[in-house]
């Protein structure tokens, strides 16, 4: 008898019990629906429709409706700041409070590389250098130190982005902005839920860019918001957003462009607000399920959030230890072939990326050494606490059978 | 019709609200409780997903051109066109368009070089580029103003010849004909706006349409597309997606389309028949077209003739909550970014500068019927004809 078969996973309702059942290597898919790693947030349908009503009576779809503007206030009074401005994207929210928020006739902006795969590209549109910065090796974020090693004399701005796991050195950032006099914008994507010891995120720095992509903790189909407490940056924002007007007639800062939110996103993003907690309670609820499973596979360890303060338990990241019998991004092909959809965590890290704009070259060996280890495991509202068991079983027959998928993965490379 | 009394004497407002500008066309709650709950029931919200996929099918069908590539909205899709097309240094566009053709390519580092329109059609003034091409520029922007066209056939030779690019930003020209043949494939692309104000919308939204493979996977690349097709390189990305919400409500407006584009039409001609015999207004008709979406309504206003200016008319119909607008205004040569860049720009643009103080665009679409448009030119007529009362009314309040 070959050894794969002596091998059998000991639970009834596990699918897999020879190597040749992984579906890369010729067995059926795992999960016949994709399980992915966004969040995909859906409210009650109700709500969501009693919101476009709203819209719907006054036929205005777009420019200053009376969504986004409730929408807007609601996140500033979620997140305690003064001002919120929503944006058709977090993308295009980032673009124009960076090229506001940079110092006028310098060049840089100072980033982390382990980071998401645009960061660079947001930076090119607004023709600053991306100089990136290494991160701590214990929290994937970049710290005051880290930061402070990337300034010169060219620093226009830092964009301070939190990992997707709990958050970076916020106080240590923002007192070295203050400083040595360089404005600070948080990319605090991942992090729209989370509390730090001194305060709620949204309120630090000068600014903080957040996202509504269905992917993250609050969906709004597309979108993205930035809150601040500057009345100067949330009326610049607010004209830049509609190509520089204020009011009919009378455009008047220059750098404008098209990045209004529309009704229909704006209706999205309040309803699934209003459930934000039970969201939350959820992603908790699956978080302890991985925390209690993954225990037992050896090789991985989950990345767990601080629960001294309030957090989203949205992202689920693990580390492949030396142990681990696989390479990551072996691991992520096997798991996506079973409809499993985990990615690599931030991989390739930009400075490794090939660029067609200016940039500081850089040497970061914990970057890169970090980007080959981390993936994100499904999470979000698609996925139940029954899925993540056979997520979990699904790893530990990965782990007893390391060495000869990847045996036969080679095998099939070679063919 | 019973005689009118103008509401800024003391009259009645005409309208008891304010009617906008802008096409504003919307399917009926059902419908549209219908489409979402479709997307609820596939919990697809964004990433290029079926409802954009069928989106892009049939546009490529509706527009007879290869690819169309849906995006976020018509300016950010105007900026992925420069960066597809690698255009650098200066780029020719008309000077009477609207303020995100310039925005465009000042985003992507890209100087604006304005060329005048001719004085009839509105569209730019080919016999003038000429005199504005330099080894810096590479390429040209046509606009189509006005649900008619700048006469791509000889822009596309014209560029030809000295070896430059051309694109269009067609946001006023979705479903339009040169020749009997749809605006969209002219040029290397063309850009669509479908945002509530014109008459495809999805909300907020546009498309770029070319018949080039290379092009569109460049595009496609720069807007990010999840999976349609192979990215190839590109400078940069960024986010210019269109979510399945606003999907669903371009598929539902391009199903509304021949009905929309028949109702314009008839109010275009309701306005025509009624403003004729006005002295000193004279509608702008759709130019170069064989077939037009009328989704603009814009006349000259001639001071010396009408008895009054553009803007004491504009605020007449205000004070009847008609929502009349000046547009262009104060023209993208006098707006923030551009007004100071480049001397004697406005010596340079006399054409321009005469649209811009003169025209008024008044409101067609969803929220217009036969009836108010009867009204608003009944009460344009009457503003003719009071012209004296109401300078001598102006003098004593402004406008």
């Amino acid at each position: 008898m070959p050894l794969s078969q002596k091998k059998m996973v000991n639970v009834a309702v596990f699918s897999k019990n020879l190597v040749r059942d992984l579906a890369c290597l010729g067995g059926s898919r795992f999960f016949a629906e994709p399980k992915s790693t966004s969040s995909l947030g859906q409210p009650n349908f109700g709500r969501f429709l009693r919101y476009s009503e709203q819209f719907f009576k006054q036929q205005h779809y777009t420019n200053n409706g009376v969504l986004v503007n409730q929408l807007e206030e609601r996140l500033a009074e979620f997140h305690g700041t003064h001002f919120c401005v929503a944006f058709c994207s977090g993308f295009w929210g980032l673009v124009l409070t960076m090229a506001s928020l940079a110092l006028k006739r310098k060049s840089e902006v100072v980033m982390p590389s382990l980071t998401y795969r645009r960061m660079a590209d947001i930076a090119a549109w607004t023709r600053l250098k991306p100089n990136f910065c290494e991160v701590d090796s214990g929290t994937l974020a970049m710290s005051r130190q880290t930061v402070n090693d990337c300034i010169n004399s060219e620093t226009a701005l830092i964009v301070a982005v939190h990992p997707i796991v709990n958050c970076c050195d916020i106080e240590g950032i923002v007192s070295l902005g203050k400083e040595r006099g360089i404005p600070v914008l948080f990319d605090s994507v991942e992090s729209v839920y989370e509390t730090v010891s001194a305060g709620k995120v949204g309120i630090f720095g000068d600014a903080e860019c957040f996202s509504m992509h269905a992917s993250k903790l609050l969906n709004g189909f597309e979108g993205g918001y930035v809150t601040t407490n500057n009345v100067e940056l949330a009326r610049r924002l607010t004209s830049l957003r509609t190509y520089g007007f204020e009011g009919q007639d009378n455009c008047v800062i220059p750098g404008g462009l098209n990045a209004k939110l529309n009704e229909i996103h704006a209706a999205m993003a309040l309803a699934n607000l209003d459930e934000l907690e039970q969201l939350v309670i959820d992603n908790c609820r699956r978080y302890r399920s991985y925390q209690a499973g993954l225990v037992n596979v050896p090789g991985i360890r989950l990345l767990e959030f601080n629960e001294t303060t309030k957090t989203s338990f949205k992202n689920i990241v693990v580390e492949l230890l030396d142990d681990w019998p696989l390479m990551r991004d072996e691991t992520v092909a096997v798991l996506n072939a079973e409809n499993v959809l985990a990615r690599a965590y931030y991989s390739p890290p930009l400075h490794q990326k090939k660029m067609g704009y200016s940039y500081v070259p850089a040497t970061l060996e914990v970057t890169d050494y970090l980007a080959q280890r981390f993936m994100l495991l499904p999470c979000g509202d698609f996925v139940t606490c029954d899925d993540i068991g056979k997520i979990i079983q699904l790893l530990k027959f990965i782990q007893s059978h390391g060495a000869e998928i990847a045996r036969c993965l080679t095998e099939m490379k070679a063919k | 019709m019973k005689s009118h009394r103008l509401a800024l004497l003391g009259g009645t407002a005409a309208f008891a609200k304010m009617l906008p500008v802008g096409q504003l066309y919307f399917p009926s709650w059902d419908r549209y409780e219908a489409a979402m709950r479709g997307i609820f029931e596939r919990r697809y919200y964004t990433n290029q997903g079926p409802l954009v996929q069928q989106l892009e099918a049939r546009l490529q069908e509706f527009l007879d051109v290869k690819h169309v590539i849906c995006v976020t909205n018509a300016t950010i899709g105007l900026m992925m066109a420069a960066e597809a097309l690698g255009l650098s240094g200066k780029v020719v566009l008309p000077s009477f368009t609207f303020i995100a053709s310039a925005q465009s390519l000042s985003w992507t580092g890209i100087e604006p070089v304005f060329c005048d329109v001719n004085p009839s059609t509105h569209q730019i003034d080919i016999d003038k580029i000429d005199a504005l091409l330099d080894d810096q520029v590479t390429g040209i922007m046509g606009v189509n103003l006005w649900g008619g066209a700048s006469d791509p056939l000889a822009l596309e030779s014209f560029a030809y010849d000295r070896d430059l690019k051309l694109y269009f930003d067609s946001a006023h020209a979705f479903g339009c004909e040169v020749n009997h043949k749809k605006i969209a494939g002219f040029g290397s692309l063309e850009v669509f706006s479908f945002h509530a104000t014109k008459i495809l919308s999805a909300t907020e939204g546009g498309c770029l349409c070319t018949n080039d493979v290379m092009l569109a996977a460049k595009l496609r690349n720069i807007r990010s597309s999840y999976g349609a097709g192979r990215p190839v390189p590109v400078v940069k990305t960024s986010n210019g997606r269109m979510s399945e919400a606003q999907a669903a409500i371009a598929l539902m407006s391009l199903d509304d389309f021949p009905e929309n584009q028949k109702k314009n039409a008839m109010l275009f001609c309701k306005y025509e028949e009624r403003l004729k015999n006005i002295p000193g207004i004279k509608l702008v008709k759709p130019a170069g077209v064989t077939f037009s979406n009328y989704q603009y309504l814009v006349c000259e206003v001639d001071e010396n003739i009408f008895g009054l200016s553009r803007d004491s008319l504009i605020a007449v119909l205000k004070a009847e909550n008609v929502n009349a607008r000046r547009y262009f205004y104060p023209g993208v040569h006098r707006s923030a970014g551009y007004k100071n860049s480049i001397r004697g720009l406005i010596d340079d643009l006399p054409v321009t500068e005469s649209l811009c103080a003169s025209c008024i665009q008044l409101p067609i679409g969803a929220m217009v019927d036969c009836d108010s448009v009867d009204m608003i030119c009944e009460i344009i007529d009457k503003c003719q004809r009071s012209a004296g009362l109401l300078k001598s009314f102006f003098a004593e309040h402004g406008e």
